[in-house]
């Protein structure tokens, strides 16, 4: 069948384009046996697992979670969540986290990029420090910045204290006004480090000659960063930007680790409000439409993310 | 026009204003990322009562290694504890790398090499991967690993781990493989060695740093993971460190050197890895993203 291939006639060709993707898939079978392992792994695990979710979407399940005593309710699941406060409060919060963790985090990795981008003295030393909170367990991190946002022994609040900045240690993790920036904070640290890798091998590609002749014409230092370096950086930023917004709308351990949610739900962010709904009160149904929703929303994300990496895929292409 | 031209030293030559701009932001960031890390350090080597006073040792007046004694000590009940959980991680951490290396190599080579129909299946499983968070999976995946009776095993995370890491996982040897001339591999079946031969003999070793790449990334993913391990486990001997230190901590709410010290001691590995051989790991993680 394969040798045959090369010699097929002219009918035989329009047929073969008809069945196009089956006569390819059946030409290259062997090649599949490469990669037959890891799809089926990911089928099991990834593809069941979405399948389900939409199902139990439309159904109320008893907390023991006895799948044959499950009741079909249509679409109340998703009336009574759009319905709900929470909902809307959990929304904004999961909103400014995302915008506000990612803005941040991509600035202070690019500031930290390109400040490092020049040979000094230590400069592998300080990048090897800046790097390790991103490799740090995140939920050793948590414990280190719950424990400095201690509100009697904190080093925050000793800090404030210490220099007559305020009389007694704030409450920063446990007041409504001060939870959600104090866990961007730690997020943000964690976070930054990514998005000074990926943006120093961006600027390896940024050509010196380039910089060079820009600076020999008399252009500036901003100059050359905007004219000649940021041009060149818009393709790794693009990734980054969607990576780092993907994972923090996806965030669970900062906030589930330092508050639980808490005060009064103004810490919680889809992820650990829907795990409290499944796990904390086994509403899995409302659980399961919650993160049918959230899926929607990470399609619409994804949709630019796809185009984003393509787009920047095929400008490399180009060039 | 920039800000350049307008300083200048005593001797005329314009002074990079941006350079120091520069330099007090690394000085600004420096403390944002050591900070706490060494108030860590510092608090785990102080008494408990040290540790609460106000206003605070700023560096501890008597260190003592007390908390790190106690953890590691193999005849309490506290340093059991944690060194199970501590071996917990490390047989879960190295299972997971092992048969992601396994499963991914030869995954990678035939996305690199062959062209075949539902190649680009590749790109969007890493999508999905990097999309979907994996609370969405928890539900159906408790079910499905009740189904197995995995529930209370390693085997359960393992598993997930193995899944979750692969596509990021495949897509980062498919980098090293595509720089690797396909020529070298046509020469040496020229002179009779089979594909699978050339594959052994010829790639594998050109490939050796994506690999201790990928091991890398499987490995921290699967040291640091905590929500499925947090969900799959209940029994106190089974636990991996992240949720074994939460328990530690729910029951001891106000010993925070101790605290301090497990996570020291729960981030060293991976830290020390990474510091290591994060020359690889970067240029993996970047060639992906950067040049395709």
């Amino acid at each position: 069948m394969t040798m045959a291939t090369g010699l097929v006639d002219a009918p035989l060709k329009a047929k073969a384009k008809r069945f196009g993707f089956l006569r390819q898939a059946w030409d290259h079978r062997f090649d599949y046996l490469y990669v037959l392992p890891a799809i089926v792994v990911m089928l099991i695990v990834i593809a069941y697992p979405i399948y389900y979710t939409v199902e139990l979407s439309f159904f109320t399940t008893p907390p023991s979670l006895q799948l044959r005593d499950k009741e079909f309710v249509g679409i109340d699941n998703y009336g009574l969540i759009l319905s709900s406060d929470v909902f809307w409060r959990v929304t904004a919060n999961t909103f400014i986290w995302t915008l506000a963790s990612t803005a941040f985090a991509f600035t202070l990795g690019l500031g930290s990029a390109l400040a490092l981008n020049h040979e000094f003295l230590g400069r592998g030393v300080l990048r090897a420090i800046l790097i390790i909170p991103w490799v740090i367990s995140a939920v050793a991190a948590s414990y280190i910045w719950k424990w400095i946002y201690h509100s009697d022994f904190g080093l925050i609040g000793a800090v404030l204290v210490g220099l007559g900045l305020a009389e007694r240690p704030p409450n920063l993790i446990d007041s409504v006004g001060t939870v959600l920036p104090s866990l961007i904070v730690v997020n943000v640290w964690r976070e930054f480090p990514f998005a000074m890798i990926m943006l120093t091998a961006g600027l390896q590609t940024v050509p010196d000659q380039l910089l060079r002749a820009a600076k020999v014409d008399g252009a500036g230092a901003w100059q050359r960063f905007w004219h000649v370096t940021f041009p060149h950086l818009q393709g790794v930023s693009t990734v980054t930007i969607l990576l780092l917004a993907v994972s923090n709308f996806n965030s669970f351990i900062i906030p589930w680790i330092m508050t639980g949610g808490g005060p009064s739900n103004a810490s919680h962010i889809w992820i650990t409000h829907i795990y409290e709904l499944a796990f904390g009160r086994q509403r899995w149904g409302i659980a399961s439409a919650y993160s049918v929703l959230l899926f929607l929303t990470l399609m619409t994300l994804g949709y630019f993310y796809v185009r984003a990496l393509s787009s920047a895929e095929n400008k490399e292409r180009v060039a | 026009m920039s800000m350049t031209s307008i300083v200048t030293t005593r001797r005329g030559k314009p002074i990079d204003a941006w350079r120091w701009i520069g330099r007090i932001f690394l000085v600004m960031m420096l403390f944002y990322t050591a900070v706490p890390m060494a108030w860590m350090l510092l608090t785990s080597i102080k008494s408990g009562f040290a540790a609460m006073q106000l206003p605070p040792q700023w560096l501890p007046n008597e260190p003592t290694l007390a908390s790190y004694k106690k953890l590691l000590d193999p005849n309490n009940s506290v340093g059991q504890d944690f060194l199970r959980f501590f071996w917990n991680s490390l047989f879960v951490s190295t299972m997971t790398t092992a048969l992601a290396v396994i499963v991914a190599v030869p995954a990678a080579y035939a996305f690199s090499r062959f062209d075949f129909p539902g190649r680009k299946f590749l790109f969007f499983a890493v999508l999905l991967r990097n999309m979907f968070p994996a609370v969405i999976f928890l539900v159906p995946l408790f079910i499905l690993m009740r189904l197995l009776g995995l529930v209370n095993t390693h085997g359960s995370l393992i598993l997930t781990y193995l899944t979750f890491g692969l596509p990021l996982a495949i897509w980062l040897l498919k980098g090293f493989y595509d720089n690797i001339p396909y020529q070298l591999e046509q020469a040496a079946r020229i002179d009779g060695a089979t594909r699978f031969q050339a594959f052994v003999l010829i790639v594998m070793p050109l490939s050796a740093p994506g690999i201790v790449a990928t091991a890398i990334y499987s490995f921290i993913g699967a040291w640091n993971e905590y929500i499925f391990a947090y969900t799959f486990l209940n029994k106190n001997e089974q636990l991996t460190l992240p949720v074994g230190i939460q328990r530690f901590f729910s029951e001891n709410t106000t010993d925070f050197p101790g605290l301090m010290a497990a996570s020291f001691m729960m981030s060293l590995p991976v830290v020390v890895l990474f510091l290591l051989l994060q020359r690889y790991f970067v240029r993996a993680l970047t060639e992906g993203a950067v040049k395709h």
